[in-house]
């Protein structure tokens, strides 16, 4: 149902991505793996029409967002949702008032409906009844479960995760996979994470991508990547820098 | 000398790319303005920050703006005996040049670089990019309602310094300086007319206009961290005054 299609984007004569191709199903959790600043974060603003790309396609379900005027773009994003890497929580907010802005702004439903509908998704991130904190009150990894329970408000189609485990305690990593997997089977839903957490990722992954160099390297199921005989996707894997891998 | 005329030409294209930029936001805040929801709530939230908040502010350099221009302009006047001109110098000054330039300049201190620190904040904690993928325009819903504060709430705190600034200069020149009351009001009445007054506030809505848009627009606009926030907040105050200046003289040039 996405459909990445010879993706290029260049900022200020760097090419960050540089030919990218990718196609991911409905209802599978994706993993796109690489290195910290390679792109990763880019390619996935590129997949709601954060970013335009230089030249290339993004498909969803058939229709080409890359072409679209920015009032048509705004009717696909509400079928995604996106936690971002910090959580991106509106601070002037209460976590109440941050889960229901997109209620708010997208449905015609009464005020208490809504608390409804808030509270819910609060228990479905496992935080009940913190409505009336402010973010800056909140520990990172509750941050990032508001951020999960505002991205699943408007019961969307796709979730876009930016790195969700990034400066988490294990404790916490862990119960963050739990989540994205509790809630991508519960709603059938679509995932995009970006990540460089390895165990994390042989977690929740039903396919991982490794972007490389601007160009997705590598795709497959876990097993296909763990058993991958690419030296760029072993070194990855294993933590070897790049320099020795090309010299070995 | 070519380093120096690269840096030169890169200067100033840097400058008139932004200019575009800015009218572009403009043009897109002004389109946006139009499509419901009016989002009034937020238009009033602004109104408070950017005006109401003001206030004091505003009379404190009124206040005292008024008072030191009676002072000057008496030694002056003393010299040739024109002691009578006072009321009507200082109500032409506060409300021809003074009282819209302060005025904008004290609110780009106060609000414009609160402005562009809080826009830079929410771009570099995407929290800009969260409101586009819930598929809001955040052009919309930050900057539309911060010009439209802007617009109607700086000629409202102008007129306040205006008539503040005029009774700071009665204070100094009738208790002070012992000038007749009457011939003070008298002569103000006389030779202030009703255009002077109105040109004065046209000016201080193109200042609203100008400094709340460039606020947001560095704001907007701000790249890399704390670091970034910090460069936004201090180019917006420093391009808003400047702008206010320039913008004053071609006002001026124009209306009187």
């Amino acid at each position: 149902m996405i459909k990445l299609v010879d993706l290029h984007k260049s900022f200020n004569n760097l090419k960050v991505l540089d030919g990218i191709n990718l196609e991911i199903n409905k209802g599978e959790i994706i993993v796109i793996i690489g290195r910290s600043g390679g792109g990763k974060s880019v390619l996935l603003k590129h997949i709601i029409g954060l970013i335009r790309p230089d030249a290339g396609h993004v498909f969803i379900d058939d229709i080409d967002i890359t072409r679209l005027k920015e009032k048509d773009i705004y009717k696909i994003r509400r079928r995604f949702g996106m936690l971002f890497q910090d959580a991106a929580l509106f601070d002037s907010m209460t976590v109440g008032q941050n889960i229901a802005f997109p209620l708010a702004e997208h449905t015609d439903l009464s005020k208490r409906e809504i608390a409804e509908i808030v509270a819910g998704k609060l228990a479905d991130v496992g935080l009940s009844g913190i409505e009336d904190k402010y973010p800056s009150e909140l520990s990172g990894g509750m941050k990032k479960r508001v951020g999960l329970a505002r991205a699943i408000a408007l019961d969307p189609e796709i979730i876009l995760f930016d790195e969700p485990t990034t400066g988490l305690d294990p404790i916490m990593t862990a119960a963050i996979d739990e989540l994205i997997l509790g809630i991508q089977r519960r709603l059938n839903l679509t995932c995009v994470v970006i990540s460089h957490d390895i165990q994390s990722t042989f977690k929740i992954a039903n396919k991982i991508a490794m972007l490389y160099e601007g160009k997705i390297t590598e795709t497959g199921d876990p097993e296909s990547f763990r058993n991958s005989e690419n030296p760029i996707v072993q070194g990855f894997l294993q933590g070897i820098p790049e320099d020795k891998i090309i010299s070995s | 000398m070519r380093r120096f005329l690269f840096t030169i030409g890169h200067k100033t294209l840097s400058a008139i790319n932004q200019m575009g930029d800015m009218t572009i936001m403009l043009i897109s805040a002004f389109s946006w303005a139009f499509i419901p929801p009016m989002r009034i709530r937020n238009i009033f939230k602004q109104m408070e920050f950017i005006g109401v908040k003001s206030i004091f502010i505003v009379i404190l350099t009124g206040l005292f703006t008024g008072g030191v221009l009676a002072l000057q302009s008496y030694y002056a006047f003393r010299k040739f005996g024109g002691e009578s001109l006072l009321g009507a110098t200082v109500a032409l000054s506060m409300t021809r040049e003074l009282g819209p330039v302060l005025t904008a300049l004290m609110v780009t201190g106060r609000a414009g670089s609160a402005i562009a620190a809080e826009l830079g904040t929410m771009r570099v904690t995407e929290q800009i990019d969260a409101l586009a993928v819930m598929a809001i325009n955040p052009v919309k819903y930050l900057v539309v309602p911060r010009i439209i504060a802007g617009i109607l709430v700086v000629p409202i705190l102008t007129v306040i310094d205006d008539f503040v600034g005029i009774v700071g200069g009665y204070i100094v020149g009738v208790w002070l300086l012992k000038i007749n009351p009457g011939i003070f009001m008298a002569k103000m009445i006389e030779m202030v007319e009703l255009s002077d007054i109105f040109n004065g506030l046209f000016k201080s809505v193109c200042f609203g206009l100008l400094l709340t848009l460039i606020g947001c627009y560095k704001g907007y606009h701000t790249r890399g961290g704390a670091e970034g926030v910090g460069r936004a907040t201090t180019e917006a105050v420093v391009v808003s005054s400047v702008s206010i200046l320039v913008g004053d003289y071609i006002l001026t040039s124009l209306l009187f």
